[in-house]
């Protein structure tokens, strides 16, 4: 069984770290796309933590070596190189366009919160709840909006969702390039100090795990 | 990431990582599923976890 873990734009070595289960990186070519994979014993994995951060290590470091990097969500295989060829040749064009988009790039993720989450609805009357509760999704909607813009701004690309929830405000995945890293973390800093009652809560800059799409299925 | 950073947000920082490997990236058709991961379970650690950054940082304003 190979094990994917990235999709890369060539020339690709593979990372000198392990694989699941101590296993040896390789790189298969397909087509104009490498692919590090390595050779598993078996076809089913457990989604323990160390695997997961097995996982993770070798899309960081290969990240750290390769310019364009698409990650591979985890517990994902093939029979043989035919079968990981086949799979490749099929979205080839998608595949090639999305290593263009995160060339260069990073990815930021970003989730706000709103105070009090979770502590409750306030006392009062039914008409009282439903009124706060409209203002609060309106409010949402504002705060989201002044903290997803200058940031998108920044980004070359980016994900957002506005949240549902009652303390998640809005989530969001920015793609950033390496340069504009520094101005990106500036820009949250400045963001944060806007809007004391928010919490941000800024992770990254990670591999270019939520822009590694193409659409299933219809190619 | 960065070791000084408060544990709370260490432990944010692993759960975005989970929920990166786990439901992020690129999948091909074709491929062979070898893990289902549960999802639903990752995102309620991190509302919690979340949950708990705010109250932290309400704790000792300035400390981000």
């Amino acid at each position: 069984m190979l094990y994917l873990y990235a999709l890369s734009e060539p020339p690709t070595t593979a990372p000198d770290v392990p694989g699941l289960d101590d296993t040896k990186l390789d790189v298969e070519r397909a087509g104009e796309i490498d692919a590090v994979v390595s050779v598993l014993d078996r076809t089913r994995v457990e989604p323990s933590e160390k695997a997961i951060l097995d996982h993770a290590r070798v899309v960081d470091r290969l990240a750290e070596s390769n310019d364009a990097v698409l990650p591979a969500r985890f517990g994902r295989g093939f029979a043989d190189a035919a079968a990981l060829r086949a799979a490749v040749a099929e979205r080839a064009a998608d595949l090639e366009r999305a290593l263009d988009l995160v060339r260069g790039c990073a990815e930021v993720s970003l989730r706000a919160l709103a105070p009090g989450g979770g502590a409750g609805t306030p006392a009062g009357s039914g008409r009282d709840y439903m009124r706060a509760r409209l203002g609060e999704q309106r409010r949402t909607q504002r705060l989201a909006g002044e903290l997803h813009e200058p940031l998108a701004a920044i980004a070359r690309t980016a994900t957002k969702s506005v949240g549902t929830g009652s303390e998640l405000v809005f989530s969001a995945a920015y793609l950033v390039p390496r340069e504009a890293i520094d101005d990106f973390n500036a820009q949250v800093a400045r963001l944060g100090g806007d809007h004391p009652d928010v919490t941000l809560a800024c992770t990254g800059p990670w591999p270019p795990y939520s822009f590694a799409t193409v659409e299933p299925g219809s190619g | 990431m960065n070791e000084h950073l408060p544990a709370a947000q260490q432990d944010v920082t692993l759960l975005e990582l989970v929920d990166r490997v786990l439901n992020k990236g690129v999948v091909l058709t074709g491929d062979i599923t070898l893990a289902v991961a549960d999802v639903d379970l990752v995102y309620v650690g991190l509302r919690v976890l979340l949950a708990s950054v705010a109250t932290l940082e309400e704790a000792e304003p300035g400390a981000r």
